[in-house]
């Protein structure tokens, strides 16, 4: 009968049991658990500011939503900022306090509103009700993609009025003024005026909230030019709560405007100030109005006042004083006269967006530039930066095979820069080294040379420097007798060989090649782009105001691909649309964009990975944003471009466009894709994508390397700087049969404990941002099948015969963990004393050899094997390395001997003092024990003092412990003075040792006597016992 | 009869399964003390002593968490045999060890102010949160190493910061499977890590006399979550205490 029952038990589980074997698909937190991304930065040249805001009552609290890093917030008065958006998009149009509410409720409006070609963009408007803990988006603005204002009613906070500034790169109806009365739930489109025209300013009235004033922008990029200004541009005014709206232009000369800067004095609300684009350029600048708009007088046109009014169109009144105001600008202007005349502001970071003054000292101003915060405390004369905002915009990153790698990538208006992974103390601003000038894009190190390539915007320059030698040479490829003009795109792009070292590719409208590092070109293509003469003239690119920055140069190549595998195969993308292929080092072009599936014609190739898994195999990434087109493209072939295959899914988010891809070199299943809105990974080839979240900001990733030695993915990011997640090898490994254990350690390579002992003085660090560092230590990685959240989870080291060496605090997440082991054990139980003894905070390290990391979950055990090497830097020989392991544990055994002699000294001085209290009888025999001990102790430990300058003389624990740790701590040979000190330390503990054994013989035994006499017992823990309770 | 009574059981469970959608802030509270021992239990509590490890520069330090519901308190590491205290509370005197001279030493003002408004934490700040003047709120779900969680904002009366009145609010993490808070989060508004976002996970959640306490306790900050991990050994509830430990030596 139980036969029966039991199969008819089983064969219901058969059902069960076909179930659990169902495909297991882990997305995002779920796979990657504590995997962690880092970042190093750098912040020493910071990143563009759209939008400061102060809180109304507290100055120790300031916002800064960022162009492309999120908002941050600072609650010491802007010494140091933290991050607190970093969840959602990092493209920041405008961040706004509820003055009703300023502690709690805060309003971010996202997408830059600073349009310049290289600008993110957002995703619609959200808002906090608890200081930053938790945001909601609030529904109705997801095709906004630039809010420039939010203002709240500061009687009535369920009024909020939203300008939308809206798309760059197309129409949309998705822009104007709306406005909401019951907090955010319903929204009223209330000015709209076309759909090229967006709201670039809306401000209210200081004393009465129904009178509103917005300036209205019609404006377009292309990726080949930009327009500002129109009919439609204006600057409108409403009285009634935005009901009405009416064109305030009284004394404005006639034609288009362009983008209009306009504000309010809080101290006069009659007084407006606006800063106007005309077809007139002598009427272009600062305007200024006495009675609230009706009328308007023109005051300045210097070129503070009407530079680059799409970049620039920010005015700031003193809240104390009308006449005292600030304008954005190249250099930022500030003017004490009402507007008559205006000085620079004091030395800065080019490019000011915004400035505020300190709520209650006009002498204290903040600035947002192209490079940063900066605070001045003297009225806008001198400034100096933030330390702390690591929002460094690059263009594009390499590494090198350097131990620890180095990081080179070149910055939106900040240069080409390199800088290691990891160094001592942490990345700090001062590790980064600049390597190029004007703005940063494509920055390569020689395969074999310490030489670097960098280059500056539409290889103006490009640059080959060596860095032993200190020496620059412009390198760039030069028009010959006969060429055509070359056409270089604003981030040109450059390539090394990894089959010839000294070749250098760069692309125009052609591939360039040299063989000789740049001193000679050959073009080995024909012009690969569409050549499309509509795309070509940018002298005029601008609209009102002329800006041919070179910034929208257009039908260039834009990546250039070496095949891994052969360095006849080349790869090439351009801006609009090709892909082109050679086979024979460029002698025939095969232009295989016909053969594309799904990307819309003309499409950017912002990306094209040559694959180490095939010669034909590769990936390209295609850009349809400066159309409009936010949607995430990547294809792969496996055919040289015959035939492509969409690897996106629906997992990615549909505005997330692509601009990077990087592959795995060993696992072809497993890809990272760089998209607007952060960093996606696939483990199965494309079938199923996961966001990697984890300490990683949904920012712009613009490209991504992975390095070869460490397999970290190391990613340039535009707007928080470079981010890396240290060795991506498990995810290499993760499969079907892993995911349905309960527990899988994820296999190492034997672990080199890296010997180095330097210094790093952390000097500043107090308030600059120092990037983390790459752990050294033994890096446990295993995967849980589900959180560890009841019962007991442990783990620790152990020997191959199972003592336990250490005890380290495991992971619980549910996905891949990763614990870091130092290599070390635990600290030697020290003897009692009055202060500590330094030596004695410092563990042995373990030999090179093979480890038990013991994992307990509940009832059940796992364990894994791990092997650690000695550092092929080694300056020891095996041989003295192993007398300085000897000696460490005998010098640790020594001071463990001494703790517990003192321990046991402790104990019988105790029992003496109680038979002293308690037994006139005994109680000279315990006074001279005591007195014995004492005397002795005082000479084993320090026993008055302090830890600081009042410290007692060193007594033998402490000399003891301090060799110890030397020896234990150092990777050198034991020293001959080291040996002779040893031979004293060892010397002096016997002799004490003996003085120990006579005191117990002469003054103990007779007190030992006296207690069995009384019937008293003196009992202690064995020395076991005792070294076991550390 | 045994049979179908588990089978109720079974059903009722998928059926708080399926409802877990609209759960409540006070629903997933009132679980939250269901599931580690009921309120009963948690209201008898007078005294709770914690001895216990941390993690501290490589080395492992014995720890001793004292807390009382009149507000007496006691932290205290040891180090190379020496008591080394923080966070000391004797009723009237906030108090702690001097590193440099191994003397006590009193907090200042503020601090002793703002901890006299934690002491109504005890022994959770989610027992009889209201007549703790408390606010809760659900923030929404969220994941959190890796599994689903009920965020939960705790709102409890303001602190001072150098007398600048802050909000002080704290979020915790309710595991959805077993609503146990497996993450707390709150400003840091002190020390070096001032305007960072403080962490502590918990999770080895073990009975101790009928309630369930988290034995493992990591201490962080956002960027570095794991810098600060205490594995507790023992929780002993309601010990006999000599009350003399609390004061601040003359």
């Amino acid at each position: 009968m139980k036969k029966l029952v039991l199969t008819l038990f089983a064969l219901a589980l058969i059902p069960l049991a076909a179930t659990a074997q169902d495909k297991i698909t882990l997305k995002g937190k779920e796979l990657f658990g504590d995997m962690r991304a880092r970042h190093i930065g750098p912040a020493l040249m910071s990143g563009r500011i759209n939008d400061l805001e102060l809180h109304p009552s507290n100055s120790r609290i300031i916002y800064a939503g960022t162009a492309g890093g999120g908002v941050w917030k600072s609650s010491d008065g802007g010494a140091t900022f933290s991050p607190i958006f970093d969840d959602y998009v990092q493209s920041i149009g405008v961040v706004t306090l509820d003055p009703n509410d300023p502690d709690q409720t805060i309003w971010v409006g996202t997408g830059e509103t600073w349009t310049r070609n290289s600008v993110s963009v957002g995703d619609g408007l959200y808002r906090t009700t608890d200081g930053g803990g938790t945001w909601k988006e609030i529904p109705g603005f997801e095709n906004s993609e630039r809010i420039a204002s939010v203002v709240v009613n500061p009687k009535n906070s369920n009024e909020v009025y939203v300008g939308v500034l809206g798309a760059l790169w197309s129409d949309s109806e998705d822009r104007g003024v709306y406005k909401t009365t019951d907090g955010g739930k319903t929204w009223n489109k209330i000015l709209y005026v076309g759909p090229s025209t967006g709201a670039a300013d809306v401000i209210m009235d200081p004393t009465n909230p129904n009178v509103l004033y917005t300036s209205m922008w019609q404006f377009r990029r292309t990726g080949w030019g930009f327009n500002s200004g129109g009919e439609n541009s204006a600057i409108y005014k409403s009285t009634d709560a935005g009901k009405t709206w009416n064109k305030i232009h009284n004394g404005f000369p006639g034609g288009k405007l362009g983008r209009i800067g306009l504000a309010v004095a809080p101290s006069d609300n009659n007084r407006l100030y606006a800063v106007l684009e005309t077809e007139d350029k002598a009427k272009n600048g600062l305007w200024v109005s006495k009675d609230a708009g009706k009328s308007w007088e023109h005051l300045n046109n210097d070129f503070g006042l009407v530079v680059r009014p799409f970049y620039f169109s920010r005015i700031t009144v003193d809240p104390r004083n009308p006449d005292i105001i600030v304008k954005g600008g190249l250099s930022g202007s500030i003017s004490r006269d009402g507007g008559k005349t205006f000085k620079n502001l004091g030395q800065m970071h080019s490019d000011i967006h915004d400035v505020v003054f300190h709520i209650k000292d006009s002498d204290i101003m903040y600035a947002g530039t192209d490079g940063g915060v900066y605070r001045s405390w003297n009225g806008g004369t001198t400034f100096e930066i933030v330390e702390n905002l690591p929002l460094s915009q690059f263009y594009h990153i390499s590494v090198d095979d350097a131990e620890p790698y180095n990081v080179y990538g070149g910055l939106q208006d900040n240069g080409s820069w390199w800088g290691p992974s990891s160094s001592p103390g942490g990345v700090e601003a001062r590790d980064w080294n600049s390597v190029g000038a004007g703005d940063g894009f494509r920055v390569l190190k020689h395969p074999t040379k310490n030489i670097i390539y960098s280059e500056m915007q539409g290889a103006e320059n490009v640059w080959r420097y060596d860095v032993d030698k200190n020496r620059t040479k412009t390198i760039q490829p030069l028009p010959r007798k006969g060429d055509e003009e070359l056409r270089f795109n604003w981030n040109a792009p450059m390539a090394v060989s990894a089959h010839v070292p000294d070749r250098f590719y760069m692309g125009s409208q052609f591939v360039h090649r040299s063989d000789d590092m740049g001193d000679t070109w050959t073009i080995i293509s024909p012009d690969l782009t569409t050549n499309d003469p509509a795309k070509q003239d940018q002298s005029k690119s601008g609209g009102l105001s002329v800006d041919n920055s070179g910034a929208e140069n257009h039908t260039t190549i834009f990546t250039i691909a070496e095949s891994p595998l052969d360095q006849n195969i080349l790869w090439v993308g351009t801006d609009d649309g090709n892909v082109q292929v050679t086979q024979d080092g460029g002698k025939t072009w095969n232009n295989v964009t016909p053969n594309l599936v799904g990307i819309p014609a003309n499409t950017w190739v912002y990306h094209i990975e040559a694959s180490v898994h095939g010669k034909g195999t590769a990936y390209a990434v295609f850009d349809g944003h400066t159309t409009g087109d936010m949607k995430p493209y990547a294809l792969k072939t496996t055919d040289f471009g015959k035939t492509w295959k969409n690897i996106i899914t629906d997992d990615i988010d549909e505005r997330a466009f692509v601009r990077n891809i990087q592959e795995d070199y060993e696992n072809e299943d497993l890809l990272f894709l760089g998209t607007e809105f952060g960093l996606y990974v696939t483990i199965d080839g494309g079938k199923n994508w996961s966001h990697f979240t984890n300490n990683m900001p949904l920012v712009a990733v613009h490209f991504i390397d992975l390095q070869k030695q460490t397999n970290d993915l190391v990613m340039g990011t535009h707007g928080r700087g470079v981010i890396i997640i240290d060795d991506i090898s498990p995810l290499r490994e993760i499969d079907q049969e892993i995911l349905a254990k309960d527990v899988h350690f994820f296999d190492t390579e034997p672990i080199t404990m890296v010997e180095q002992g330097g210094f790093s003085g952390n000097f500043g660090a107090e308030t600059q941002f120092v990037g983390g560092n790459k752990p050294t230590s033994a890096r446990i990685i295993y995967y849980l099948k589900k959180r560890h959240t009841f019962g007991k989870m442990a783990m620790e080291i152990q020997d191959m015969e199972g003592n336990t060496l250490t005890e380290l605090n495991p992971g619980k997440s549910k996905g891949i963990n990763v614990v870091n082991w130092n290599f070390n054990t635990t600290t030697p139980k020290m003897a009692a004393a009055k202060t500590f003894s330094f030596g004695g905070f410092t563990s042995p390290r373990v030999p090179a050899g093979k480890y038990k990391v013991v994992l307990t979950k509940g009832k059940n055990t796992y364990e894994h094997i791990i092997e650690t090497k000695y550092d092929d830097t080694a300056i020891t020989t095996l041989a003295e390395r192993k007398k300085q392991e000897e000696m460490t544990q005998e010098m640790f055994d020594m001071v463990e001997d001494l703790a517990y002699m003192v321990y046991e000294i402790g104990e019988m001085q105790d029992k003496a003092k109680e038979v002293m209290e308690n037994n006139p009888k005994g109680k000279k025999t315990a006074q001279k024990l005591y007195d014995a001990l004492e005397d002795l102790r005082t000479d084993l430990v320090v026993t008055t003092g302090d830890n600081y300058v009042a410290s007692a003389e060193p007594e033998l624990r402490e000399r003891m412990a301090e060799l110890y740790a030397n020896i234990a701590g150092s990777y050198d040979r034991v020293s001959g003075a080291q040996l002779q000190n040893y031979e004293l330390i060892k010397e002096e503990f016997e002799n004490e040792k003996n003085r120990y054994a006579e005191i117990k013989n002469k003054e103990g035994k007779k007190f030992m006597r006296f207690l069995e006499k009384n019937d008293m017992e003196l009992s202690m823990d064995s020395k076991e016992e005792y070294l076991e309770d550390k | 009869m045994k049979t179908s009574r588990h089978f109720l059981s079974v059903f009722l469970f998928l059926f708080v399964v399926s409802l877990t959608n609209a759960q409540t802030a006070d629903e997933i509270v009132d679980n939250y003390f269901e599931n580690t021992g009921g309120k009963e239990n948690w209201e008898k509590l007078e005294t709770l002593k914690f001895t216990g490890s941390l993690g501290f520069q490589g080395m492992q330090l014995p720890v001793t968490l004292i807390q009382t519901k009149s507000g007496k308190q006691l932290v205290g590491a040891e180090i190379q045999g020496q008591m080394f205290y923080q966070m000391v509370y004797d009723g009237e005197t906030l108090w702690k060890t001097n590193q440099q001279t191994f003397e006590a030493e009193k907090n200042d003002a503020e601090t002793t102010e703002n901890y006299k408004l934690t002491i109504a934490d005890f022994p959770d700040p989610f027992l009889n949160y209201k007549e703790k003047g408390y606010k809760i709120e659900l923030m929404g779900q969220q994941m959190v190493e890796g599994t689903e969680t009920f965020k939960i904002k705790l709102e409890k009366k303001p602190k001072m910061f150098n007398d600048i009145q802050e909000p002080n609010i704290e979020y915790y993490y309710f595991e959805k499977e077993n609503f146990v808070p497996i993450l707390v989060e709150k400003n840091v508004m002190i020390g070096p890590n001032t305007s960072q976002l403080g962490t502590t996970k918990l999770s080895d959640y073990r009975e101790v006399e009928g309630i369930y306490f988290p034995f493992s306790i990591i201490e962080g900050v956002q960027g570095n979550p794991d810098a600060q991990p205490i594995v507790i050994k023992e929780i002993e509830v309601n010990p006999e205490l000599d009350d003399s430990i609390f004061d601040f030596p003359k």
